[in-house]
């Protein structure tokens, strides 16, 4: 019986884990022979083993810090702000919400299309001449900002990401304000609390464990971008858009130094297991 | 009460033109002319045309709408019904016996959180190898797997909601385990199971950074295929043309988004809280 059950088990479970064997256990064994060693595209069959030189030459790049600490930077910014404008406007329109549901199609938009696709779509609304957007400055203010000129590209990127995603971060409190039970909502009301207080001494305490998950997922999110910030800007002007994630694609099909960009990321994931650790102690911690 | 529904509606409509605006020029700019385009930017149409549609759609060597949208379909479609099928029997062997929670289950979920680049290189590097470089296949295979941590979530969650006595009762009856699971535990799934496709075709077609690597020519999906839009002629963008590109390529993800909006924002909010 035990033992028909453990190959049934067996049997379930092997498409899945020979799927994940083939497409990602051998490009594991990939990354650290390359990581390890010194190749080129000419050489790619032969790569010779070099021990730590890519880790070194990666350590001693100073693009590379410059691109951690934009992916940082952007990621804990744009995570910020959707979680707050997600959670005022999620509060806000609640009720509207739940008398009229079709309002949440709406507001998800942004999420359906493509993160390149809006990266595009960006590219027409701030272009100089065919954009809507200067255009209105110009003729309402007389003045336009260089959107992509170095002073702005950053602030531009953000804004961006964070029009793209703040419906998640809409979603997700939503979700958790509706499920406050409508009695403690009810019970403050009769009792004459005001609506700011009610919400910043019962309601908001109690999507506290919200506010993390969202600022978390977002964060990751804003850490490894690519996808929109390629297609508007590129790398930016003078770098000044090079994620983490367009450094080491650059690195690796520009550039063509294979065994820097796996090195590259290797770190990239040894900080990402190091940051997922650590979260999930976190969570572990206050769920016991 | 009426008058603050009021203050509500007109804070909806300016959210939704604000996070919407992109999307709202693009539309405005893909029925104006050519012509209109340079003179005019505005959100404003004077002459409604259909002429940067039939240009899109109008076949080029070049430059082929259709062989875009055909490799986004197939590697999307693949990309969604693969996990689908390795993932339905996980999610029960992990629900209704235990098995796979300690290691597989957290290594999958918690794939979902890692930066795809991290992937990329490496499975350039295989398919390069054996061929797999610029196939609709290849391309699919790796959609499978940026989209199995949902998938398993989403479908364990489903095999979780189903009464145990359902399958009981059927064991009783001398049900062996296949025909369990096909006949009594897989159509009771069918909801999961449609929006966990619906779902991961979206993220499939949407995905940009696996396109742009893995494809040159052959299995060039669409969002890859709208930026060589962008880098045309040497007479500079022509921004109506580009702007129909991009309209076509986000109207299958959008429309099922919009038509299924219940079934996503539900999958999306118990991907998170789950996670």
């Amino acid at each position: 019986m035990t033992s028909r059950k453990t190959s049934e088990n067996a049997i379930l479970l092997s498409p899945m884990v020979a799927f994940l064997l083939a497409i990602l256990g051998f490009p594991v064994v990939l990354s650290l022979v390359y990581g390890f060693s010194e190749t080129t595209f000419q050489t790619l069959t032969s790569p010779s083993f070099s021990g730590l030189e890519n880790f070194r030459d990666v350590m001693n790049d100073a693009a590379f810090w410059k691109a951690a600490w934009f992916s940082l930077k952007f990621g804990v910014i744009t995570a910020t702000l959707q979680c707050v404008l997600g959670l005022a406007i999620a509060v806000y329109l609640a009720p509207l919400v739940r008398q009229h549901g079709w309002t949440v199609a709406i507001l998800i938009i942004p999420m359906i299309v493509a993160p390149a696709m809006m990266g595009l779509m960006y590219r027409l609304v701030l272009h100089e001449f065919a954009g809507p957007i200067p255009h209105y400055f110009y003729s309402w203010l007389g003045w336009s900002p260089s959107f992509l000129g170095p002073a702005n590209v950053f602030s531009t990127v953000v804004v961006a990401e964070t029009l793209q995603w703040t419906p998640f971060a809409f979603l997700l409190f939503l979700t958790a304000y509706n499920q406050i039970p409508t009695e403690m909502k009810e019970a403050a009301a009769v009792d004459g609390t005001r609506p700011w207080r009610r919400f910043l001494k019962i309601e908001f305490p109690l999507m506290v464990p919200t506010v993390f998950v969202a600022l978390f997922i977002r964060f990751i999110d804003g850490f490894r971008v690519f996808d929109n910030i390629y297609t508007l800007v590129g790398a930016g002007p003078g770098g000044a858009t090079t994620s983490m994630s367009i450094y080491i694609y650059e690195t690796f099909l520009r550039r063509g130094e294979i065994g820097k960009a796996m090195a590259a990321a290797i770190l990239l994931f040894l900080a990402a297991f190091l940051l997922l650790t650590l979260a999930q102690r976190l969570v572990g911690r206050r769920a016991s | 009460m009426k008058a603050r529904m009021w203050t509500r509606w007109v804070v909806f409509i300016v959210v939704a033109v604000v996070i919407n605006f992109p999307v709202i020029a693009t539309l405005v700019t893909a029925f104006k002319s050519p012509g209109e385009v340079s003179r005019n930017p505005s959100l404003w149409i004077e002459a409604p045309t259909l002429e940067n549609f039939a240009v899109v759609l109008t076949i080029s060597d070049r430059l082929n709408i259709y062989h875009y949208l055909w490799n986004s379909v197939s590697a999307a479609v693949i990309g969604s019904v693969l996990p689908v099928i390795v993932a339905f029997p996980v999610a029960w062997v992990m629900v209704r016996r235990g098995v796979g929670r300690g290691l597989l289950f957290p290594l999958v979920v918690n794939l979902r959180a890692l930066p795809l680049i991290i992937f990329a290189i490496p499975l350039y590097m295989m398919y390069a190898a054996i061929g797999l470089l610029d196939t609709r296949f290849g391309l699919g295979l790796i959609l499978a797997v940026v989209n199995l941590p949902l998938s398993l979530m989403l479908l364990a969650n489903a095999v979780a909601d189903i009464p145990l006595e359902l399958e009981e009762a059927a064991r009783m009856d001398g049900a062996r385990l296949p025909r369990l699971l096909f006949k009594v535990v897989l159509p009771l799934c069918r909801p999961a199971l449609i929006t966990t496709f619906i779902f991961g075709f979206i993220t499939g077609w949407n995905e940009f950074l696996f396109g742009l690597m893995m494809t040159s020519r052959d299995a060039v999906p669409v969002t890859v295929g709208a930026s060589f839009f962008f880098a045309t002629s040497g007479g500079g963008v022509q921004w109506g043309v580009a702007a129909a590109v991009m309209i076509i390529a986000a109207l299958p993800p959008l429309l099922l988004g919009l038509i299924m909006y219940r079934r996503i924002t539900g999958s999306m909010v118990a991907g998170a809280v789950k996670g």
